[in-house]
């Protein structure tokens, strides 16, 4: 694995740059393995010449954090330190998991605290990734910076002559822009006067990058990490690269195509040929956003003021590619076949929803909503019951396009406008964010298994930030059918053992049947310091980390959801 | 106001979070507003106030604090701000009105650690309850001021950053030294206002 690649370098690039054209594309470091460590905080980087730019890192990173490498099948395990000045929640977009690890408005993570997740990767091999979440603060701290990539690995991807040695034929790419004040500060979007979209496009936050891809089958990772812009992927020649994957994995064969939408959350993976470029040749991946029905994000007309930016509604170069020699054991073909996906129908589902999209309460930030109801952390929208096949139609009967994300499932779309045929090839695998075009509806068909949970919702929501923290957002649980418990009152009594601790901290339950739901553990004046989401307690709990001092447990039951509190003393 | 964060909970710890309101909902002191006279802590366990520098024309007030990546540039100026307009008449005074709770490492004995270690030549002084920093309206750290006595008053004379170069100072246009070398001059502040930025001072509601 390349581990730490550039991290000075985009500041020496980025200097360097102020007087060259270009600078050197940052590949975000990699971490893999079992257990991940990300330290989420305020930095800066040099974005521009004057001026640093105030930034959110992950880890060592400037703007944007590392690239997280899963296999299908392993159990991973969070360890998130948020050492933001800020509350924050980091989601795990696109992962199907419980909904209290998900990472959603729910799981706030204050400052100075470490939040403690796991869970099994169920997901296809695919590109997905991880953000803030935390509502009306999504725009401001995705604004920053702070995400990152994940990969999947699963045996099916392996087996296929694909591009896979990460940051030489194998890139990362997330899209987003930025505009800045005179102080170098980004700007933020308020909905009246000061755009969503940025003037200044930026590239795993490097701005006019340039990449060194060898003369071979190259494959391109592609994410819009956007506040609201989306693109319609290109080269300048105009050449045929191939589409291999849509947001949940490889799609059943490779699609070959001359352009691709991609909206803002949309993961989309492609295989472009480098076989024929001389080496030292230049080809560049473009946005063709010109011409597009208003109601695309980005095709406004103006070029400055509230929906305005100097890329607006033109073609405008995203990445400079430079062709180099080709490497060892290079990939010179693409895949007849990439998978065997059996996708839901229309006809598989059982349950069909329907959420619209309406206007919101508010000019400005609320502008936008789903069922004329504003989000609210303490209203449950839908409801689903465990392993139901759902169809849900999404209608935009509305002023403008928006890309609707829902968390926990993947997803089949089935029609747009009621029409099957009018689902492009391009959106034909499995997904998890689809385009909600303006004045039109999309339904699409999932399956909600695995993981039920009364208390603890999902979301789903607009994925542009703004209309996002807005409103734009609705939560569902999911719940099990069987195993109905009477709610009586149970004695969920603990003791802690040792104590004092100076290691593991175990739990012993009055009533041996009690389940743990949430333990969290804060320090004497009531800062939390750790959140962990339904720990595996039979294993105790590592207190290495904490300082010597008295705390408090913090346990809540997963049966009535009570809580109790016990003390216990580190040394 | 549009960013005015409510964190707000799902139910076990909605009533456990401290609510915090960010200082971007308010109107930063700008040119001409006045300030209160203050007493607070010093790093050396001292109370510190304006009144008690009798000879001062004026002072350069700067919020600061120990985490913030982009505020632990600004140490060595603020020796060097201070070192030069000290003997001048207008000494430097830090101040940090961050919120203990939230953030640890704003502690007492992190602001004396830091002092020490990076030999502060400046007062340090601990905005505990973060009236100071409310008075002021501070958003950020760092965030600098320059108030000057005019009729037995302080008056806002600058408001914004440092300077317009976190890292390199020698590139920097050093806005305060600026605004200082004015008013020393009985000359207007050429640039009475700069955007501050940095991490923000949460308020506790």
């Amino acid at each position: 694995m390349i581990k730490r690649i550039a991290i000075l370098s985009l500041l020496l690039a980025l200097n360097s740059l102020l007087s060259a054209q270009y600078n050197t594309l940052w590949i975000p470091d990699t971490l893999s393995g079992k257990n991940f460590n990300l330290i989420i905080k305020d930095t800066f980087a040099q974005m521009r010449t004057g001026n640093q730019t105030i930034t959110g890192g992950i880890n060592n990173n400037k703007f944007w954090g590392p690239t997280m490498f899963f296999n299908k099948g392993d159990t991973v395990r969070m360890n998130v330190k948020n050492k933001l000045n800020d509350s924050t929640t980091l989601h795990w977009h696109g992962m199907h998991l419980p909904a209290v690890m998900d990472g959603g408005p729910h799981q706030v993570i204050p400052p100075g605290t470490t939040w403690q997740p796991y869970w099994k990767v169920a997901n296809n091999a695919s590109t997905y990734w991880y953000h803030p979440h935390l509502h009306e603060m999504t725009l401001q701290q995705i604004t920053k910076g702070i995400g990152g990539f994940i990969i999947v690995r699963d045996a099916q991807e392996a087996a296929l002559k694909l591009p896979r040695t990460y940051g030489v034929d194998d890139i990362p790419l997330a899209l987003t822009s930025r505009s800045y004040t005179s102080a170098n500060v980004f700007t933020i979007t308020d909905n009246k006067t000061i755009s969503e979209y940025g003037d200044y496009m930026l590239v795993n936050g490097t701005p006019n990058p340039q990449v060194s891809l060898p003369k071979q089958y190259v494959r391109l990772r592609i994410l819009n990490a956007e506040i609201e812009r989306g693109y319609n992927l290109g080269f300048s020649d105009n050449r045929t690269f191939y589409l291999i994957t849509n947001d949940q994995g490889l799609i059943n064969l490779p699609l070959a195509v001359t352009r691709v939408p991609i909206m803002v959350g949309e993961r989309v993976e492609i295989l472009v040929n480098l076989g024929g470029d001389a080496v030292g040749s230049t080809l560049d991946l473009k946005a063709y956003n010109s011409g597009q029905a208003f109601g695309f994000p980005g095709a406004e007309p103006n070029q400055s003021g509230l929906n305005g930016s100097i890329l607006n509604n033109k073609d405008f170069p995203i990445l400079r590619i430079n062709v180099t020699a080709t490497t060892a054991n290079p990939i010179t073909s693409v895949p007849t076949t990439l998978a065997n996906n059996v996708y839901w129908t229309a006809a598989d589902a059982t349950v069909a929803k329907t959420v619209s999209v309406t206007r919101g309460t508010n000019i400005g930030l609320a502008e936008f909503s789903f069922d004329n109801a504003a989000f609210k952390l303490t209203t449950i929208n839908k409801t689903v019951k465990l392993n139901d096949i759902e169809k849900w139609t999404i209608k935009n009967d509305n002023i403008f396009g928006h890309s609707f994300h829902i968390h926990d499932v993947q997803f089949k779309i089935v029609d747009r406008n009621g029409s099957a045929t009018a689902v492009g090839a391009y959106e034909s695998g499995w997904k998890d964010n689809v385009y909600l075009v303006r004045g039109e509806s999309v339904t699409f068909v999932a399956k909600f298994d695995d993981y039920a949970d009364a208390v603890h919702p999902y979301m789903y929501h607009c994925h542009f930030s703004g209309h996002e923290d807005g409103g734009m957002m609705g939560q569902f649980v999911v719940t099990s059918t069987t195993g109905v418990q009477d709610i009586i009152q149970q004695n969920t009594g603990f003791s802690l053992f040792p104590n004092p601790v100076s290691d593991r901290l175990f739990f012993k339950f009055e009533n041996a049947e009690t389940e743990v739901y949430y333990v969290t553990i804060r320090d004497a004046v009531g800062r939390a310091v750790m959140m962990l989401p339904q720990p595996e307690i039979e294993n105790g709990i590592n207190t290495a980390s904490l300082a010597k001092g008295i705390y408090f447990v913090q346990m809540m039951d997963k049966k009535t959801k009570s809580v109790v509190t016990q003390k216990f003393v580190k040394q | 106001m549009k960013f005015i964060k409510v964190t707000s909970l799902f139910l076990l710890f909605n009533a456990l979070i401290p609510k915090l309101a960010t200082a971007q909902s308010l109107t930063p002191s700008v040119f001409g507003g006045q300030i209160a006279d203050f007493s607070l802590k010093n790093v050396d366990n001292l109370a510190i106030s304006l009144s008690q520098f009798k000879d001062a024309k004026g002072f350069i007030i700067v919020f600061t604090c120990n985490h913030c990546p982009f505020a632990k540039l600004y140490s060595q100026r603020y020796n060097d701000l201070n070192k030069k307009y000290q003997p001048l008449g207008v000494p430097l005074i830090a101040i940090n009105s961050m919120d203990l709770l939230v953030y640890e490492e704003e502690s007492f004995e992190g602001m004396q650690e830091k002092a020490q270690s990076e030999k502060f030549n400046f007062p340090y002084l601990q905005d505990a309850n973060q009236s100071v920093g409310k008075n002021f309206n501070a958003e950020h750290t760092p965030q600098a001021y320059v108030i000057w006595k005019e009729n037995g008053s302080w008056v806002v004379k600058y408001s914004g950053s440092v300077d317009d170069d976190g890292e390199h100072p020698k590139l920097a246009t050093p806005f305060i030294a600026l605004a200082v070398n004015d008013l020393l001059q009985n000359k207007p502040v050429t640039k009475p206002n700069t955007e501050s930025f940095g991490c923000r001072i949460f308020y506790r509601k």
